[in-house]
């Protein structure tokens, strides 16, 4: 017995023994040792050996690329002299311009890119040339922002992936990271020759953007390179504004084409709804009271403009009051059991007349807007007709209730004294 | 009047009708105005009937078409509305009916021998009527008549080996679709009607055959030779059946007219699922029961423990008078006193919670 557990346990042992031997050799004969990670993780400065562990979880590092493919060099030795030879194609920490070069060299290369990923544009660096940051790194600023700005450079995350800094959601605080640092911004001008504010972030949160993108998980709405581009960043022309707003609001962008606006408004759909502080827009902002945006302009009682524009806030006010009542009576109807889905169906068509008028006032035609709100009145005059039809119906019906429980009140007390006197008749 | 009854007298011999008539009586004690509750099921049964059929008139079994034809008896048809909301109102009341006259036997314990088929009858008439309410349900083609199928369906999937037939079965397919709609439509207004045509008749005749049970004390007193006063049945009890059933016409008037049955939206397959989907009033505390259950019983799925629990105190339900054996004896049998206390209590209180969680 004893020799037996000795001989299954040398077998089990044995079998270990070859097995970790064996999985020992699958692994070197797989990873082979990387000078570069060696030294630098085993590294007391932090800025030398965190790189090591950042780029383990870096989308490069998962498709197999290593140190030696952007800084050069050769990682099949430990010795330091050896492994950052120049003469061994050593390119040392890229600055500048020569990182836009580094990745430009897989990043620009169609070929190249196909196979790792075939869907991603290649003309970045081109992009990055025409954008503010390339032209400036072209004149030697070394302050700009280039890839490794933004993307990092070592812990490199896909843009669909939530923790990298260039995720729609996280795009503001890092463009911010320069733009909202007077420091940083000391000294650069705009192409006028004024001073680059560095309050567009602070304004950027108090928009509907910034609401619909980070309190509503819309992560199609816009944040900073979605009006500024990304690798071609640069602040939209004047003349580019109300393209580059109109790239999602078609409709407006296309009515205030037609408008007389259009070739007065220096800065297009900014000059009522602001650049990067976007606010939720109201029917208060039309009109003729000294609040409203037309005001600005148009402040004289015999002004076409001022006419026009109380002409536009009556009309709209006309069908939003009218759609209030009768939304109030067809819920009233509901409410009272009448069966009125036809009418509310008609009042949700109502409401998209609304939108549509509020759509039609960047026409800054009035007799457009009266057009679409007419069209709304008339579709409310018959929601009412249902509306007040049906109440009178209930009314009906409850009076036919009442003469029918008088009838039957009437048959019962009948047939209650039938069965007294029965009853009695009995006894 | 004399002379038609005369002249059909001639040619059916109508005498021994006319002597059942005259002879038929009911028992007059304490606990009688029970009786009143099968007569009144009848009349709410024979509302739902007449109800029914005129809705028929409008009604369009299609999933195209349901929802506009309901939409159209309520708001085009002269006195459609009423008719509408007298049906669903009169089917709820149906089956509150059902149940109070179950309960009201169980307690009277009248099931006892001999009116064992009685009692069964009875019970598959409430089933019937079970069936009735989860069919016509789906009809409007409304949202939450929709889902609440989809998830009714759903709970008959979980049945034991043919669960996934018979929810297929009872779909029509896979999903609930307009082929529901149609199978539900048939066992509404064909399939059920013929089987409660036959169970109606069968307990008719087996209460005209045996007469109206009295209850196990009183039935020990007349065994010790007392007498018991009768009532005749007519006219004196059908009078008081009638102007019963003129108060319950007269409650279906104000409900219709002040608490009319809602429509909804019409059903879309696409919708997200709408907030609030549960059953009727009378599944719900089957339904909250499934949803209190833990997932899984001793290694069974917990849904699955929930619907054979049903299903075997189903079969409890119609076996009571050959289970109650003391009963059989007309000796009191508390125990099933008890039971029925119990289910009375566990049918009230979680049809509340089920009420109020949703």
């Amino acid at each position: 017995m004893t020799r037996l557990s000795t001989r299954f346990a040398a077998r089990v042992m044995g079998l270990l023994f070859l097995g970790g031997v064996m999985s020992a050799q699958h692994v070197s004969a797989q990873v082979p040792v990387d000078g570069c990670v060696t030294c630098h993780a085993g590294l007391t400065q932090s800025e030398l050996s965190s790189p090591v562990s950042a780029f383990r979880t870096d989308v490069h590092s998962e498709r197999g690329f290593r140190c030696v493919d952007c800084h050069g060099g050769d990682p099949t030795t430990q010795d330091k002299a050896r492994a950052k030879d120049p003469a061994r194609g050593y390119r040392g920490k890229p600055r500048g311009a020569q990182i836009v070069t580094t990745c430009a060299r897989c990043h620009s290369d169609a070929g190249l890119m196909r196979t790792f990923a075939p869907a991603q544009r290649v003309d970045q660096a081109a992009e990055y040339a025409t954008s503010a940051h390339g032209i400036r790194l072209a004149t030697g600023d070394q302050n700009v922002a280039t890839c490794a700005s933004c993307h990092h450079a070592h812990g490199i995350r896909r843009v669909k992936d939530a923790r990298a800094p260039v995720f729609p959601t996280n795009v503001a605080a890092l463009c911010a990271s320069c733009h909202s640092d007077p420091q940083h911004m000391k000294g650069y001008t705009s192409s006028g020759g004024a001073s680059i504010p560095t309050s567009q972030r602070d304004d950027y949160e108090k928009s509907v953007h910034f609401t619909a993108l980070t309190r509503q998980n819309d992560l199609s709405a816009p944040t900073c390179n979605d009006c500024h581009g990304n690798h071609g960043a640069a602040p939209p022309g004047v003349d580019a504004v109300s393209n580059v707003c109109g790239t999602c609001h078609a409709v407006f962008a296309a009515k205030f084409a037609t408008s007389a606006h259009s070739q007065i408004f220096d800065r297009a759909c900014v000059e009522c709804h602001s650049n990067h502080a976007v606010l939720t827009t109201s029917d208060e902002m039309i009109g003729t009271s000294k609040d409203t945006l037309c005001w600005t302009c148009h402040e004289a009682a015999d002004d076409a403009g001022f006419v026009g524009a109380g002409r536009m806030r009556t009309s709209i006010e006309s069908l939003k009051t009218a759609l209030a009542a009768n939304s109030d009576l067809i819920a009233r109807a509901r409410n009272a059991g009448m069966e009125v889905s036809d009418e509310e169906l008609a009042l949700a068509e109502v409401r998209t007349k609304l939108t549509q008028a509020r759509t039609e006032i960047h026409t800054f035609d009035p007799a457009a807007v009266d057009q679409v709100v007419n069209e709304g009145l008339k579709a409310l005059t018959a929601v009412e007709l249902a509306g007040n039809q049906a109440l009178a119906d209930l009314q009906y019906r409850r009076r036919g209730l009442f003469i029918s429980l008088v009838a039957i009140l009437l048959v019962v007390v009948g047939l209650f004294l039938k069965i007294r006197e029965l009853n009695l008749r009995r006894q | 009047m004399a002379r038609i009854i005369d002249w059909v007298d001639d040619r059916l011999n109508l005498s021994d009708v006319r002597h059942f008539i005259a002879e038929k009586g009911v028992p007059i004690h304490t606990q009688k105005i029970w009786y009143y509750l099968g007569g009144m099921t009848l009349f709410l049964f024979l509302v739902q009937v007449a109800s029914g059929i005129l809705l028929l008139l409008y009604y369009r079994p299609s999933a195209d078409e349901a929802y506009e034809s309901v939409q159209f008896i309520v708001t085009q048809v002269e006195f459609g509305w009423l008719i509408r909301n007298i049906h669903s109102w009169s089917a709820n009341l149906l089956i509150l009916a059902v149940f109070a006259h179950l309960f009201s036997v169980f307690f009277l314990k009248a099931y006892r021998k001999p009116r064992e088929l009685t009692w069964i009858t009875g019970v598959l008439l409430l089933f019937v009527m079970l069936g009735f309410g989860f069919s016509g349900y789906l009809l409007p083609w409304n949202e939450l008549a929709f889902f609440a199928t989809k998830v009714g369906t759903g709970i008959a999937g979980a049945v034991p080996i043919i669960g996934g037939p018979l929810m297929r079965f009872l779909r029509g397919g896979d999903d609930v679709t307009g082929a529901t709609l149609s199978r539900f439509y048939a066992l509404h207004i064909a399939i059920l009607p013929a089987i409660t045509t036959l169970l109606v008749a069968a307990h008719l005749l087996f209460v005209q055959r045996q007469g109206m049970s009295v209850p196990i004390p009183i039935a020990q007193r007349l065994k010790r030779g007392e007498r018991l006063r009768q009532m005749p049945f007519f006219p004196d009890y059908i009078l008081r059946d009638v102007l019963l059933w003129y108060v319950a016409v007269a409650l279906l008037a104000a409900l219709a007219a002040f608490y009319p049955w809602e429509l909804g939206r019409k059903a879309d397959a696409f919708a997200p699922v709408p907030p609030g989907i549960r059953p009727e009033w009378y599944f719900l505390a089957m339904f909250h029961t499934l949803k209190l259950l833990p997932s899984h019983i001793l290694g069974i799925e917990g849904e699955v423990v929930g619907v054979v629990g049903f299903g075997l105190a189903a079969v409890a339900l119609l076996l009571v008078p050959f289970l109650d054996q003391r009963a059989a004896r007309e000796e009191p049998s508390p125990l099933f006193t008890a039971l029925g206390i119990g289910g009375l209590v566990y049918f009230v209180v979680l049809t509340i919670i089920g009420h109020l969680a949703s």
